[in-house]
C-alpha cells in the first residue's frame, strides 16, 4: 500500500500539470473511439478484437496498480477538465454515430440500465442489500407513467416525478416486510415482490394483462416532439437523439446523487451495515431506517429510468419487468464494481451491449456472454473497477 | 450522589438457561468499574443486555436517572453508552478514519436529502467530523494516524483495540464499555492501553469505564472497583486486593479443592 503510494507520488513529480490533462484527455478519448467502435462494427473478429483489447487494458491495471493510482490521480486533480470533456463528448457523439438506430438503441438502453445499475448499488454496492426487485421498481415506474400519460393525458415531464415518488412508495412498503429478514431470506422476500409485481402487471385489467400498454405518446420540449428527428448545424440526428440526450442527462443526474450520497454521512451508515450491522447499531446506526431509505432510493431512480424507457419504445409489457431484468442489473453491479460508481455504469454499458455483439453466435449468445464475464471477472476479481476509499480534506 | 448507570435485578432468559441473573451494578461518574469472572460466566451478556443487543427478560437499566431498558441499541448508544466487542468488530472494508466517523453517527445530522440538495453542508459537516477523528486517532496513537487512510482489515490486533476504542470516544459518550480490551495484546500495549484509559478520563470529566477483563495486572491497576460475575450471578464487590482474596471469588476461578489448598 505504503509502497504504491510512493510510487504514485513519484509518478506525480517526475510529470507535471499537463501530463495530467493529457492523460485525462487520453483516457476519455480513447474510451469514446473505443465504445465507437465497439457500437458500429459488426464483424465478429473486429469484436472479438476489442474484447481482447479491452481484456489486456484491464489485465495491465490489475498487474500494475500504479498505473491505474495514476489516472485516479490525474482525474481526481482535473476533474472540472475531465467533467467537462466528458459532457462535450456525450453531447457530440450522437453526430459520429452515422445516423444509425441500432447504435443509437444501444446506448439508450444501456444508458437506462446504468441507471438502474446505480439505483440498485445504493443497495447491493453500499449497503450489501440483496434487492431481486430494482426490475420490479422499474416496471412500477414505466406503468405508473404510462398510465397516467394514456388515461389523463398528463405530460411526460410532469409524470416523471409522479412515477418517482410512486416507485419510492412501492420501496418503503417492499422494505417494510424485508426488515425482519437479512441476507438470503432478504433476497428471497425481494424475489417474491418481484414475481408478484410481475404476475399483477400480467392479470390486471387496467394495465392491459399480458399485451400492455401501447401507444404511449411522445414527450415535447419546448414544441418540438421527440418522435421528430434533431436537426441542427446542417446535421441530422435520428428521432432516438432525443431520447439519447435525455437518458445521459439522467445518467448525469444519476451520477450527481451517487456521488453526493456516498460523499455524506449516509453513505457511511450504508458502508457501515454493510460491514458489520451489529456493530452498525452500536454506533447509533438505525439499521431498519437505513435500510429503507436505501430501497426507497433505489425506487426512486429506478423509476425514472422506467418512464424514460416507455416513452421511449412507446410500448411496454409484463415482459420487460421480469426477474431476468433485476438478475441482469445485480450482475452489471457486481461485474463493474461494487460501490463504484464509474465501475457500475461500466459494467451496465458492457452487459448491455455484449450479448447484442455477440449476436453471431445465435443460441450459442449467453454462454459466450457468460465466458466472457467470467473472464473479466478473471482479470479483475473484485470487479473491473473495485471500491475506492473516500478521500477527506482534499476539497477547497 | 446518583449514579451515571444502574443495573438493577438485570436478568435474561435463553430458552430454559438462565444466564445472567439479577444482577446489580452502580456505575458512578469518572468511575472504572472492572467485571470479572471466569469465561462463560455472562460478563458479555451482560454487556449485550446494557447495550440493547439483547433484551433483557427482567430488571431494569437507567442512564443517569432515565430509564432506558429494552431500548433499541442505536437509541442507546446515542444515548451515550459506547461500546467495544471481545472480537473487535471494525468496519473492515473502510479506511481507520471513516471508522471513527461513523462512531459519530449519533452527532451528526444530514440526511438524505441534506446530501442530495445541499451538498455543502452535508460535506462541511463530514469534513468536520473527519477532522476530529484524525484528533481523535492521533490521541491514541501516532503510528495509527499515519494509517489513517489505509483500511481498518489490514490492522493488527493490538491496533484493532485502539481503533475502537477511539471509534467508541467519537460518540461523546458518558460510559464506555470495553469488552476485553487487552486480549491480544502483550504487556506493553497493555501499559499504553490503562494509559490510554487514564489519559481519556483526565482529559473528559465526567466520562466512566465498564471493562470486562481477564488481565489481572489490569485489573490490579486500573479500576477503582471490580464486581466478580459467576454462573450469571454478582458474586463479589468491591476493591480488588479484598475481592481477590475472598473464599467465593478463589473458588469461582480456581475450582473448590484448589480454592481450599490456596
Amino acid at each position: 500500500m505504503a509502497d504504491t503510494a510512493q510510487a504514485t507520488s513519484a509518478l506525480v513529480r517526475r510529470n507535471g500539470p499537463s501530463a495530467d490533462l493529457a492523460i485525462v484527455a487520453g483516457v476519455e478519448l480513447g474510451s469514446a473511439i473505443l465504445l465507437w467502435s465497439f457500437l458500429l462494427s459488426d464483424r465478429t473478429a473486429v469484436i472479438v478484437a476489442l474484447l481482447a483489447l479491452m481484456g489486456g487494458i484491464f489485465a495491465a491495471l490489475q498487474l500494475r496498480p500504479a498505473l491505474e493510482e495514476r489516472i485516479v490521480a490525474a482525474f481526481h486533480d482535473r476533474k472540472r477538465f475531465a467533467t467537462l470533456l466528458g459532457a462535450v463528448i456525450v453531447l457530440i457523439y450522437p453526430f459520429f454515430l452515422q445516423g444509425s438506430g441500432y447504435a443509437f438503441h444501444l446506448l439508450i438502453v444501456s444508458m437506462l440500465y446504468a441507471v438502474l445499475a446505480l439505483a440498485l448499488n445504493f443497495q447491493l454496492g453500499s449497503a450489501n442489500i440483496p434487492n431481486f426487485a430494482t426490475g420490479a421498481s422499474y416496471g412500477i415506474g414505466a406503468y405508473t407513467s404510462a398510465l397516467l400519460a394514456l388515461n389523463f393525458g398528463v405530460s411526460f415531464w410532469l409524470t416523471l416525478p409522479v412515477a418517482a415518488v410512486v416507485a419510492t412508495a412501492f420501496g418503503f412498503l417492499l422494505g417494510f416486510p424485508s426488515m425482519r429478514t437479512k441476507e438470503s431470506y432478504l433476497a428471497l422476500v425481494t424475489i417474491a415482490f418481484g414475481i408478484v409485481v410481475h404476475q399483477l402487471l400480467n392479470n390486471f385489467d387496467w394495465t392491459g394483462g399480458p399485451n400492455g400498454l401501447v401507444g404511449i405518446p411522445a414527450p415535447e420540449l419546448f414544441g418540438h416532439s421527440f418522435a421528430r428527428p434533431i436537426e441542427a448545424f446542417g446535421f441530422r440526428l435520428p428521432s432516438q437523439a432525443n431520447f439519447y440526450y435525455l437518458s445521459a442527462a439522467l445518467v448525469g443526474l444519476s451520477i450527481v446523487c451517487a456521488k453526493r450520497l456516498h460523499e455524506s454521512r449516509v453513505g457511511l451508515a450504508w458502508n457501515a451495515l454493510r460491514a458489520d450491522p451489529l456493530a452498525a447499531r452500536c454506533q447509533g446506526i438505525d439499521v431498519v431506517w437505513f435500510k429503507m431509505l436505501a430501497f426507497g432510493v433505489d425506487a426512486f431512480l429506478a423509476a425514472f429510468a422506467g418512464t424514460i424507457y416507455a416513452f421511449y419504445v412507446s410500448y411496454i409489457s409484463p415482459d420487460n419487468f421480469t426477474f431476468l431484468v433485476s438478475v441482469t442489473i445485480m450482475t452489471m453491479v457486481i461485474v463493474g464494481g461494487m460501490d463504484n460508481t464509474l465501475g457500475v455504469i461500466i459494467g451496465a454499458f458492457f452487459l448491455t451491449m455484449l450479448p447484442e455483439k455477440l449476436r453471431i453466435f445465435s443460441d450459442y449468445r449467453l454462454l459466450f456472454v457468460g465466458v466472457v464475464v467470467i473472464l473479466f471477472l478473471i482479470l479483475r476479481p473484485q470487479g473491473l473497477f473495485p471500491q475506492r476509499a473516500r478521500n477527506y480534506g482534499e476539497h477547497r | 450522589m446518583t449514579p451515571l448507570l444502574e443495573v438493577r435485578g438485570l436478568t435474561i432468559r435463553f430458552g430454559g438457561l438462565v444466564a445472567v441473573c439479577e444482577v446489580d451494578l452502580a456505575l458512578n461518574p469518572s468511575e472504572v468499574l472492572c467485571i470479572i469472572g471466569p469465561n462463560g460466566a455472562g460478563k458479555s451478556t451482560l454487556f449485550n443486555m446494557i447495550s440493547g443487543i439483547y433484551r433483557p427478560s427482567a430488571g431494569t437499566v437507567h442512564l443517569d436517572g432515565r430509564d432506558i431498558t429494552g431500548w433499541p441499541a442505536h437509541r442507546i448508544a446515542a444515548a451515550g453508552i459506547a461500546r467495544t466487542f471481545q472480537s473487535s468488530r471494525l468496519f473492515n472494508d473502510l479506511t481507520l478514519i471513516d471508522n471513527v466517523v461513523i462512531g459519530m453517527h449519533s452527532r451528526t445530522k444530514s440526511g438524505v436529502l441534506d446530501a442530495l440538495l445541499r451538498p455543502g453542508k452535508a460535506r462541511a459537516e463530514l469534513e468536520a467530523a473527519a477532522e476530529k477523528a484524525g484528533e481523535l486517532i492521533r490521541a491514541i496513537s501516532p503510528d495509527l494516524h499515519a494509517r489513517r487512510n489505509t483500511l481498518a482489515g489490514a490492522l493488527p490486533q493490538a491496533d484493532r483495540r485502539r481503533l475502537e476504542i477511539a471509534r467508541a470516544l467519537a460518540s461523546d459518550a458518558r460510559v464506555i464499555m470495553l469488552d476485553e480490551p487487552s486480549s491480544g495484546m502483550d504487556d506493553r500495549d497493555t501499559d499504553a492501553l490503562m494509559a490510554d484509559v487514564r489519559r481519556v478520563m483526565a482529559e473528559r470529566p465526567g466520562l466512566s469505564f465498564l471493562i470486562i477483563e481477564h488481565d489481572m495486572r489490569l485489573v490490579a491497576a486500573l479500576p477503582d472497583r471490580v464486581a466478580v460475575i459467576d454462573y450469571g450471578r454478582k458474586i463479589a464487590e468491591g476493591d480488588f486486593a479484598d475481592v481477590r482474596l475472598m473464599p467465593r471469588v478463589q473458588e469461582a476461578y480456581l475450582g473448590q479443592k484448589a480454592a481450599e489448598h490456596a
